[in-house]
Formats: structure tokens, C-alpha cells, sequence
């Protein structure tokens, strides 16, 4: 298979703060990645890295077979992201914000508004298409910046917390579209917390933590070289946390005012 | 989306920009973009417009009010021969009026934290980027100074000849140039040794020191020429070497006047240079500064809250219910930390501290004054035309869309709130001001004057409900900026009329009663707890 992405220990810090301490990853053609870690883990980090939208990192990373170094922007032409708080031209109407992203990616104007007239409506927000994006809903933002990040057909997406704000059918439909587009050769790196649909939709899971990788493989071999069940316990397993029952005690003991 | 004619002109540069390695096409579409994205907010000093339809070319309308004060400028460019005189008071106004525009409307530009995560993200390399940035800032200076001197530049081209005429034009770009490098190195060195909310703080802290040291150093400039008047030769000192406005005043003197003494020849050569100089050291520090930017996103460490038990005393008596209480830490806390009501208000506040002193002055200057019998305290009263603006803009938040807790919250009526935070306003910015002021009042006219003072606190309670009952705010801290309209902003003005009788009411008894302050102190008092009572009835 094609490789997409290599990376090789890579290393970041800020200040005296080590995020990464050297991660080594593969991606390769039509892999649907898992991208989960705790807060803090370095999955933002890693994903900023590539982009560019930071530097001064150590290690190597390569797209595309090629090394992404200074000044190098072609690459991002090839990518598609999806930030999980995401800043948008929110004075804008989707309609002006779309073909403005478009056009950046270098596609043509009419181009870019007939895809994304057309994408909006497959997503039901068709009628929003003319107004403001300040007036939209968090789930209509949400598919606003899933449409932006996919106008170009990219050939590698970035997706942090995604399906957040959609409903329940919008889910369906995005959950299709991805397996649509991994069928196409397109890799997907997916970040979630919500554990129950990376553990469906991912052909591979990375697990980050504390800067390192703490797991790599498929939901199965996760399985079977961990004794818990689901995708959310192998996760506290790895990351080391069991103290849930315990501390929502607490919690509720607090908000009934009963001194514990 | 319409295209701009502004940028259809700026079609004509393109092989310049090509030239120098940027990506003109790329660079319009950005510009284009972030013109139709102002055309849909209104800049600070014109939100006067109120009406959200015909907003396409809302900005170069607004520019009308500029256009007026270029009228100012007709009689310093047009007419006269003494240039290093006029043209400094010029060049401090044109200076004044771009550089506080430039502050309070495209900070936003410089300090864009959003052009990051969504152009970087993109293949655009970083140099068409800071381009396009330079450039929308550029576009809008070029209407704001057309606007302001594209009149009196006319009439100086009659008047005074093609060579005034032509050095101006060039001075006045220099001088843009300057004023735009300038602010951008002055956020660069505050975004080197800060990070996170502490760094927004600073930054609200420069624009606020800055607006205010604008507004006060015009002031000074205009009352200083009242001074020199018949002294019209200025004298140099070695510190006028940094009085701006003169570099640029200097080198008419050079070209028309062939006067080539040691500081004109200084002066026109800072003039030149160091409007370049500054260009070239922003142009150096632009990837410090991108990255820096960064920092604005950071976040920083969480400080403790102190529990002083006498506050919390104090507070009790001060504000009766528990709800009020709660609004007035609420409010004392939103006008401490919401920058956008500190950068609107806080200048204000300054401005009213010195405003006292400046008409104190003004009219002590022709009389001997006996401090001993003097009514010239009163001028304290100037104090209070803080008071109209601050109760309009505390029924403004720039998170307005917060306001739907109230609506959720188990809360019989809203005067609780209306109460907390005027006195909030009342305890935590207008006391402290008027206490700096009364010691030093009471310095200059001595303490007779402490019952007088005593009235002027408490008329500025009963003003404060006037303007709270004549600005109609329902609930504070629930409406955008950008709604204090046309008939709020008249409001201001008209509530002076009240100030201004209370403040004569006040000259009356005190000069005419004996004992009448005393006297006028309880009755005041009085007509508070009463008009209080009354404006804030419960509604139910």
C-alpha cells in the first residue's frame, strides 16, 4: 500500500514543556485512522505540525513521500482539516465563506459554488446556504466546516471532533461519507473522545499519551493485547484511569450538599 | 459579492506585487473577502448607523465626520507662512485622529488570531499573507487620510503652490507609513513578554493608555498654542527632538524658506528616515510577530480570589438583598475585565480626571484667584460626564449572547440587577476618581470645601439614576456595542444640560446661603433615598 504520511520521532516542546516525545507513525492509502489520546495528549500538536501551522519541532515528517521542510505549501492542496474549535469568517454567508475556501485551495469560483450549493443541500442546510454563518446552529456550522474541508477532494483529512452538534441522521450520513471516501484511496485521520464511534468507523486506532504512542493497531489486536472489552475501557486501561466510580460518588455527594 | 473599486485600481499595481514574489491573485481574494467582511461591521466611531440595510460602502460613507474635521485643517494648510507653527498642529492632528482610527478598528486586523488556523491551513505562503494583511490595512488609511486632507490639500495647491502641495502628499504618506509600523512594533514588543489573557490585558492597556495620552496631548497642544500666541518663534529644546508633528512641519521651512539652520535639517531628516527605518523593523520582526501570535491563544494560569471580610461587610450595607450583591460583584467584575467596555470607558475616565484641571485652568489664567474664597472647585463637576456614557455602555457587552442565563435564572424582577451594577459603577470607577480628585481639590482650596465636595458625591448618585431612567436599559450587559445608536449617543449629550443645572443649582446656594451646602447636602440626601426608591419600583 501507498504510504501518505511518515512520521519519524517526531519531538515538540514549548518552553521547558515537552508535548511529543519522538512519535513514529505510518498512514497509508484508504486507512481510516482513530486518532484518540487524553486532553493534553499532543493529538492537536501532532496535527498542527503537519499542517505547518507551527514549527520548530524535531524529527521528520513526510507527506506524500515527500519531507515537508520551510516554506513548503503545495502539499496543503492535498489536505483537509477540520479544527475542533474552529475559527470561521462567521460574518460571512456560508455561500461567500465556501467559495472564499475554494478559491484558496485554487479551484474556480463557479466551480466552488456549484459544489458547495449542491454539498449543502445533500446536508439539508441547503436554505442556509445565503445567510450569515453567525446565524446558523452549532450542528449547521459543523457541516459548514466539514464541506469547507472537503471542497478540493483532498487526498488526506484531518477531522478533530467532527460530528459534534450533528444530529443523530446527520451522523449516518457523515459516518457513509467517510467510508465512501476511504473507499476512494483517501486516509482519514479522525480525532474523537467519543469512543463508541471511533471503535466502529476506524480501520486503525492510535492511542497518544503523555507525547508518546501508547497503541497502534487495529480494534482487534487492541483487544486482544488488553483484557477490557470496549474501545472506552482499553482506554482507561492504557491511560491509567480508574477511578471514575469514585470520583462521579464524590461529585453527586457535593451536589446533594451531604459532606462526605 | 460585488467586486471593489478599490480593488479593480489596485489591478494596476499587480506587477509590483508580482515583482516581489507574492501571490496577486491569492492576495486579492483575501482582500476582497476581508473588505465585504468590514462592510458588515461598523467601526467604532460611527456606530451611530443604525440601520443595518445599505451597509455597502457603509465605511467610505462614514467618512464624512473625518471630512469635517479636515475643514479644521483648511485654515493651518491654506493660509499662513509660519510653517514649523502651523503645520505641527496639523501633523499632531492628522496623527491624533489616524493613529486613534487605527487603534480602535484595526487592532483587530494586526491581532488576528482567526487568519492563522483558517488562511495557514491553505497553500498560500506566508509573505502573500502578511501582504494581503498590510494591504487591507493600507486600503483603509488611504480613505481615512483622503478624507481628511484631500480638501485642505486642494486649497493649500491654490493658496501655497505645487511644491507645498506635493511635499505634503509625500509627508502625509511617511506619515501613515510611520503610524501603521509603529503601532504594529509597539504590539510586537508586548507579544515578546506576555502570553495568554495577561498579553490581551496589556494590549487593552496600551490602547487604552494610548487613546488617552491622544486625547490629552491634543488638548495640551491646542491650550499650549494659546500660550505661545504672540510668541510665535518656537524655541527648540532638546527634548522637542521628539515631538513628531515637528520632523514633519520641518522641512517646509527647508524647501519654501531655505532655512537650513542645524535642527530644520535634523528634523526633515528624521522625517524621512524614520518612517523607514520603522517600516524596515517591522518588516524584520513580522515572523517574530507571527509567531507570537500565537501566544493569543494560550492560555494562562488561573489567579485566587481573596476573601476580605470587612469588603464583604461593607458590601452588605451598601447593597441590601442577596441578589443585589450577587449583580454587583457580577458588574464590578464584567467592567474590571471585559476589555471592549475598559477600552470604551477607561479613556473616558482618565479624560474626566484631567478635564476638571484643564477648564480650572483655562478660566484661572486671565484673574488672580483667592484660593480661600474661590468657588473654582466646582470645575469637579466635569468629572461627571463620565457618568452618561459609562450608564449607556453598561447595558453593552461585547457577550451580549450571554444574557440568556437571566432568562433562565428564578429572578422575580430585574431591579436587583439594574441596582448592583450602577452602584458597582458608582464604588469601583467613579469613587475612586472623585476621591484622587477631592484630595487634590482640597489641596489647592483647602478642606472648607469638604461639605461642598460631600454635595458633589452625592448629586453624582442622583445623576447616575437620571441617566440610568433616560438611557431606558432593561438589563445590563445584554446588548452588542454596535446598538448603541443615534438616539442613545444624543442622549449622552443631552444629559449634560441636568448636569450642568445641578452644578449651577449648587453655585447658587453655596454662594448665596449661609451654610446652604450644609443645608443642600441633607436635602440631596434625602431626594437620593426617594428617587432611588422610585426608579427602581419593582415592576411586577
Amino acid at each position: 500500500m501507498e504510504e501518505i504520511l511518515t512520521i519519524t520521532n517526531l519531538t515538540k516542546s514549548y518552553g521547558n514543556k515537552e508535548i511529543l516525545k519522538g512519535i513514529d507513525l505510518h498512514a497509508s492509502r484508504g486507512e481510516i485512522i482513530g486518532y484518540i489520546g487524553p486532553n493534553g495528549a499532543g493529538k492537536s500538536t501532532t496535527v498542527k505540525l503537519i499542517l505547518g501551522l507551527e514549527g520548530d519541532y524535531g524529527g521528520e515528517i513526510k507527506l506524500f513521500g515527500e519531507s515537508i521542510g520551510q516554506d513548503q505549501i503545495d502539499y496543503k492542496r492535498r489536505i483537509g482539516y477540520v479544527p475542533e474549535i474552529a475559527d470561521v469568517y462567521d460574518n460571512l454567508t456560508g455561500y461567500e465563506y465556501l467559495t472564499f475556501i475554494g478559491q484558496l485551495y485554487g479551484l474556480e469560483l463557479e466551480e466552488a459554488a456549484d459544489k458547495s450549493k449542491s454539498l449543502m443541500e445533500l446536508f439539508g442546510v441547503g436554505e442556509a446556504y445565503h445567510s450569515r454563518i453567525s446565524s446558523y446552529s452549532k450542528g449547521m456550522r459543523q457541516k459548514l466546516l466539514i464541506i469547507a474541508s472537503l471542497l478540493h477532494n483532498p487526498d488526506l483529512l484531518f477531522l478533530d471532533e467532527p460530528i459534534n452538534g450533528l444530529d443523530a441522521n446527520s451522523v449516518m450520513i457523515f459516518k457513509e461519507i467517510l467510508t465512501q471516501l476511504a473507499a476512494q484511496g483517501k486516509t482519514i485521520f479522525y480525532s474523537s473522545h467519543i469512543m463508541d464511534v471511533v471503535e466502529k468507523i476506524s480501520s486503525r486506532i492510535i492511542l497518544l499519551y503523555d507525547g508518546k504512542i501508547a497503541a497502534d493497531g487495529t480494534f482487534a489486536e487492541l483487544q486482544a493485547d488488553n483484557t477490557e472489552g470496549t474501545l472506552e475501557r482499553i482506554f482507561n486501561q492504557l491511560t491509567g484511569f480508574h477511578e471514575h466510580q469514585e470520583i462521579g460518588k464524590k461529585f453527586v455527594s457535593i451536589v446533594r450538599g451531604v459532606e462526605s | 459579492m460585488t467586486d471593489f473599486k478599490t480593488l479593480q485600481l489596485l489591478d494596476r499595481f499587480r506587477l509590483l506585487f508580482v515583482k516581489t514574489g507574492i501571490d496577486y491573485d491569492m492576495m486579492r481574494k483575501i482582500l476582497h473577502i476581508k473588505l465585504t467582511m468590514d462592510e458588515r461591521k461598523v467601526p467604532t466611531i460611527f456606530n451611530q448607523n443604525k440601520k443595518k440595510e445599505d451597509q455597502k460602502y457603509g465605511y467610505i460613507k462614514s467618512l464624512w465626520i473625518y471630512v469635517l474635521f479636515g475643514l479644521v485643517l483648511i485654515p493651518l494648510m491654506g493660509f499662513g507662512q509660519n510653517f514649523l507653527f502651523q503645520m505641527s498642529i496639523a501633523y499632531a492632528m492628522i496623527i491624533f485622529l489616524i493613529m486613534t482610527s487605527l487603534i480602535s478598528d484595526f487592532s483587530s486586523v494586526l491581532l488576528d488570531v482567526r487568519d492563522k488556523s483558517i488562511l495557514s491551513t491553505k497553500p498560500i505562503s506566508a509573505r502573500t499573507i502578511n501582504a494581503a494583511k498590510f494591504m487591507h490595512i493600507f486600503i483603509y488609511l488611504t480613505y481615512l487620510t483622503m478624507a481628511l486632507t484631500a480638501i485642505p490639500l486642494v486649497v493649500s495647491l491654490f493658496t501655497q503652490g505645487i511644491v507645498f502641495f506635493i511635499l505634503t502628499g509625500l509627508e502625509i504618506l511617511l506619515i501613515n507609513l510611520l503610524i501603521v509600523a509603529f503601532t504594529a512594533i509597539l504590539y510586537i514588543a508586548i507579544l515578546r513578554f506576555f502570553d495568554g489573557e495577561k498579553l490581551k490585558d496589556m494590549i487593552n492597556y496600551v490602547q487604552i493608555a494610548l487613546s488617552l495620552m491622544l486625547m490629552i496631548g491634543y488638548q495640551v497642544l491646542i491650550r499650549s498654542f494659546e500660550f505661545v500666541n504672540l510668541d510665535m518663534v518656537v524655541s527648540f529644546h532638546w527634548w522637542s527632538l521628539f515631538l513628531i508633528p515637528m520632523w514633519f512641519a520641518a522641512p517646509y521651512e527647508l524647501v519654501l524658506h531655505g532655512d537650513t539652520s542645524l535642527l530644520t535639517v535634523i528634523y526633515s531628516i528624521l522625517a524621512l528616515i524614520m518612517p523607514i527605518i520603522s517600516i524596515w523593523v517591522y518588516i524584520k520582526l513580522i515572523p517574530t510577530f507571527e509567531r507570537n501570535l500565537q501566544k493569543l491563544l494560550s492560555t494562562s494560569k488561573s489567579k485566587k480570589e481573596k476573601n476580605n471580610r470587612l469588603k464583604t461587610f461593607l458590601l452588605t450595607l451598601v447593597c441590601r438583598t442577596h441578589e443585589e450583591r450577587a449583580f454587583y460583584r457580577f458588574a464590578t467584575l464584567m467592567m474590571k475585565q471585559e476589555r471592549e467596555f475598559k477600552l470604551k470607558v477607561y479613556p473616558s475616565l482618565g479624560f474626566s480626571f484631567i478635564i476638571p484641571f484643564i477648564f480650572m485652568f483655562t478660566f484661572s489664567r486671565s484673574e488672580e484667584i483667592d484660593y480661600a474664597s474661590s468657588f473654582g472647585y466646582l470645575h469637579i463637576y466635569f468629572s461627571m460626564m463620565i457618568i452618561p456614557s459609562a450608564v449607556l455602555l453598561l447595558g453593552h457587552s461585547a457577550k451580549y449572547k450571554a444574557a440568556w442565563i437571566y432568562k433562565t435564572l428564578p429572578i422575580k424582577d430585574y431591579t436587583h440587577l439594574q441596582k448592583g451594577s450602577l452602584k458597582a459603577f458608582l464604588i469601583k470607577l467613579y469613587s475612586p476618581l472623585f476621591l484622587v480628585l477631592s484630595i487634590v481639590f482640597n489641596y489647592i482650596y483647602g478642606i472648607r470645601i469638604i461639605p461642598d465636595l460631600l454635595v458633589v458625591l452625592v448629586t453624582s448618585w442622583l445623576f447616575t439614576v437620571i441617566c440610568f431612567v433616560t438611557m431606558s436599559n432593561k438589563i445590563p450587559f445584554t446588548k452588542p456595542y454596535d446598538e448603541v445608536g443615534d438616539a442613545q449617543g444624543w442622549k449622552v449629550f443631552l444629559l449634560f444640560i441636568p448636569l450642568g443645572m445641578l452644578a449651577e443649582l449648587h453655585y447658587l446656594i453655596a454662594s448665596q446661603v449661609t451654610f446652604g451646602s450644609t443645608v443642600y447636602l441633607m436635602m440631596l440626601f434625602f431626594i437620593n433615598i426617594v428617587v432611588w426608591k422610585v426608579a427602581f419600583r419593582s415592576s411586577k
